[in-house]
């Protein structure tokens, strides 16, 4: 299949805006390392996505075969120079793949700037301090590189720039609570990528104009089954086209790239890493962080899940991933007995192939 | 993979026969405490054994579990029971092999019959984890307490510097060994908690002071395997780090090292190998395939010998202070982290980790190894339900190639035999042995 072609134009544009800013790009993986500090260091944070469905096999030179396949298709475009407008790479521990991906990557193809975010998964008291520090590390460490100071203000600031922006897309998922949502699943994730992919100045307008095109939307109509998507990354709206194709409405999700990471303000706190600790590290829905035994650790879920009066979940879990295939068991049974059908879509990050996909998705949202 | 085609292995040294003796007067007299209702804690490799034995602790080791399920070739009976109740085949088949026994014990309310541990691995009171190498070890007991067993779980959390970051900057051991140090007062807690009991520092102390002199009977053993003809193989290896896991602090395991010891420097004094042709000195990456070690019998039947296995090194011996055994414990962990890094880990971050088994991928470790071990070749099992240690080998296998050294990576699994395809294995290994031996004579190392 083709690659996605926002996420093309995405890397057109971050192209021009280096160019024009002369800014340093840092590329990252994963949202345990804010992309705030990123930014008030004078660089732009560039969340980095992959193509799916295009051929990993350059990877097999330096990795395993059994790997995330979303693993293997950036390492792959790295390898293969496609990501030459990185000056930096920034790998969180969050999950085993990625995490080991940081050694492999800085042997294979050294950035001028590398560094590994550690986080633990404990959410103990001493565990959110090591994530404090670990900040502290982190600023430092992007300070030497691109020769500007952070200080506490400039940081405020950027937190309340990029909290602008989150507020900006609450409003647009508050658009999809209607019983016929304004705004498709496949368009939100476009915003949401390109909202990793820009300076958060750049991305302010760019939705203040969707917001206020969706606001301008003539109220439809045409209801459809209601969806949740829940999994590991999707960074690519082809599935979401799929399910749209395939009659259902995707109203809201819980996924590494999508509401996840724009839901909740970044508490502005006098230090500004305890207000960082809390949003990025508490309150960062990832399953890789352990939250205790017990189903009450998917509530979030549920409650997201009245709150958008969605009818189904879709599952999706691409090849190897860890962390959501050992929750997946547990998770289904809690939303069997909340009375809410989930259907599992396992995938190498290519969504193919799609018709099948499609024949699949068609028949789970008959049910509705 | 029909059953008749694995075998089980055949050791070498007597003193890891023994252990057939041994093991099952151990089980038994554990079995009895469970009868007697004794709690119960499953515990994950990476939790100090010292530790539960100073608490007087009653544990298991589902992963080693695992492993003997494996061994008795059973295990694919639990594994099917945990993906029909959905887990995924791709997932760590040590877990898989617990959530399929929970599950049929949960359903059954009956020790499942094909369990290879008489009564079974009990029902656990309390869950302690270690979140070392790998992400399955926090969803395993996460969803054990969550599907089956509601009990108190603790789950620490030994993380350790990334390869680039200097862990001898003060400001960097600083930030990790305040970590290390709450992670195990917190652990301590929770077992004061769970026991009602104080834990005993000067019993623990003993303890760690009997577990440290078995532990250097073992580095000094496997040092003995530098000798040239190889004195002992690697099916007595794998088995001989189960006392270190349940007899750990017990004379008993202090004098199952030392006559260990004895015996393997006793053959090398006297220059006994385990093959009559020594062919290949090999190291081992990886997890064994435990259905079938008989595996390692079939390639010494071809004169291959392993001198070095990259896992399981449970043993890797630091000399630390036990005055104060807390510490010990943190320093043990430390000192392991910062031996990594100085030979340069550089794929793995986590492998730099302070309680990991391996992480071989530490570039001068690999040089030293070779030199020392007189390493001619290097075989790597990738597991592919167990991505965390098999991650890595591709990389290994090229920094060998750079010293010259040939390597074949073949797939499998650690405990899931329906992953195992005998003949294509055995060819592939046979066909590696043929081509290194080619190569001796004049050939390219680049045929393999
Ligand atoms: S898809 Fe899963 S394995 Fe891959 S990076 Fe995300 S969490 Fe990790
Ligand atoms: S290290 Fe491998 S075998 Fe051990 S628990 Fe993790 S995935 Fe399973």
């Amino acid at each position: 299949m083709t690659s996605n072609l926002k996420t093309v134009q995405n890397e057109k544009l971050i192209r021009r805006i280096k160019n024009e800013t002369d800014r340093p790009v840092i590329g990252y993986l994963c949202c345990f390392a804010p992309p705030e500090i990123i930014s008030a260091a004078g660089a732009i944070p560039y969340r980095i996505s992959g193509h799916p469905g295009e051929d990993t096999s350059a990877a097999d030179a330096c990795i395993e075969p059994y790997g995330c396949t979303y693993v293997r298709n950036i390492l792959t475009r790295a390898l293969e120079e496609k990501l030459d407008f990185l000056d930096g790479l920034v790998i969180s521990h969050s999950c085993d793949m990625v995490q080991r991906l940081y050694g492999i990557w800085t042997y294979y193809h050294p950035e001028d700037f590398s560094y590994m975010f550690n986080v633990p998964h404990q959410l103990t008291p001493w565990a959110k301090d090591f994530f404090k520090r670990e900040l502290g590390f982190f600023q430092k460490s992007l300070e030497k590189f691109t020769g500007h100071k952070i200080n506490s203000d400039a940081l405020k600031d950027t937190i309340k720039l990029y909290n602008r922006n989150r507020a900006m897309i609450r409003k647009l998922y508050n658009l999809r609570k209607e019983p016929v949502p304004q705004i498709e699943g496949s368009e939100m994730l476009d915003i949401l990528m390109a909202g990793g992919s820009l300076p958060a100045e750049d991305f302010k307008p760019l939705l203040e104009e969707t917001l206020k095109k969706a606001e301008q939307r003539k109220p439809q109509t045409q209801k459809a089954p209601r969806l949740m998507v829940w999994g590991s990354i999707i960074d690519d709206p082809k599935l979401y086209q799929i399910i749209e194709e395939a009659g259902g409405k995707v109203v809201c999700d819980d996924t590494c790239i999508g509401f996840r990471v724009w839901e909740k303000d970044v508490p502005l706190t006098e230090n500004p890493y305890d207000g960082l600790t809390e949003h990025y590290f508490v309150n960062f829905q990832c399953p890789r962080t352990d939250r205790g035994p017990g189903i009450e650790r998917f509530d979030y879920l549920l409650e997201r899940a009245s709150e958008y009066n969605i009818d189904g979940v879709i599952g999706y879990i691409i090849s190897f991933c860890d962390p959501h295939k050992f929750d997946f068991p547990d998770l289904r049974d809690y939303l069997k007995k909340k009375g809410l059908p989930i259907l599992l879509i396992d995938d190498n990050y290519s969504f193919e192939p799609a018709e099948a996909l499609k024949t699949r998705i068609q028949a789970f949202i008959e049910m509705f | 993979m029909s059953q008749n085609e694995l075998s089980r292995a055949k050791r070498h040294l007597e003193t890891t026969q023994k252990m057939k003796e041994m093991l099952p007067r151990f089980f038994m007299r554990m079995m009895e405490r469970k009868l007697s209702n004794e709690p119960v804690a499953w515990c994950m490799v990476g939790v100090p054994p010292e530790l539960l034995k100073a608490f007087d602790l009653l544990f298991e080791w589902p992963e080693n579990f695992g492993t003997m399920c494996a061994s008795r070739q059973v295990a694919p009976h639990f594994i099917q029971a945990a993906e029909n109740d959905g887990y995924s085949p791709e997932l760590c088949t040590y877990v898989t092999n617990t959530m399929g026994y929970c599950r049929l014990l949960k359903d059954s309310g009956e020790v499942p019959e094909e369990s290879p541990l008489p009564g079974g691995m009990g029902t656990p009171a309390m869950l302690l984890g270690s979140g070392f190498i790998c992400e399955p070890r926090w969803k395993w007991f996460q969803s054990i307490a969550t599907r089956f067993f509601n009990v108190p779980v603790y789950s620490s959390d030994p993380l350790a510097p990334p390869w680039d970051i200097d862990p001898h900057d003060p400001c960097i051991a600083k930030h990790y060994l305040t970590l290390l140090r709450a992670d195990l007062a917190g652990q301590i807690e929770f077992l004061e908690k769970q026991t009602g009991k104080k834990l005993d520092i000067n019993h623990l102390r003993e303890i760690m002071t009997l577990s440290h002199e078995a532990l250097s009977y073992w580095r000094d053993t496997l040092a003995l395997r530098k000798a040239v003809p190889s004195p002992m193989g690697s099916t007595d290896y794998f088995h001989a780090i189960i006392p270190q896991m349940y007899l750990v602090g017990d004379q008993e395991a202090v004098d199952f090292y030392r006559e260990m010891y004895e015996e393997v420097k006793n053959r090398v004094d006297r220059k006994v190998g385990i093959v009559e042709e020594e062919k290949f000195r090999l190291i081992w990456f990886g997890l064994p395939p435990w259905f079938n070690m008989g595996i390692f019998n079939y390639l010494e039947s071809l004169g291959a010998v392993f001198a070095y296995e990259s896992t399981y090194n449970v043993g890797d011996y630091f000399e630390v202070d036990l005055t104060d055994p807390l510490e010990a414990l943190v320093q043990r962990n430390w000192q392991r982290a910062l031996k990594m890094h100085d030979y340069g880990a550089e794929t793995m971050p986590e492998l730099c980790n302070p309680a990991v088994f391996g992480g071989f991928s530490g570039s001068s470790l690999l040089d030293e190894l070779v030199e020392e071990y007189s390493l001619d070749g290097a075989l790597m099992h990738l597991t592919r339900s167990c991505r965390a240690v098999s991650f890595g080998e591709v990389h290994t296998k090229n920094r060998l190639a750079k010293l010259g050294v040939p390597s074949l990576i073949f797939e499998s699994d650690m405990a899931d035999p329906r992953l195992w395809s005998d003949a294509q294995i055995k060819n592939r290994l046979h066909a590696f042995l043929e081509t290194m031996e080619k190569t001796r004579q004049g050939g390219k190392i680049d045929d393999l």
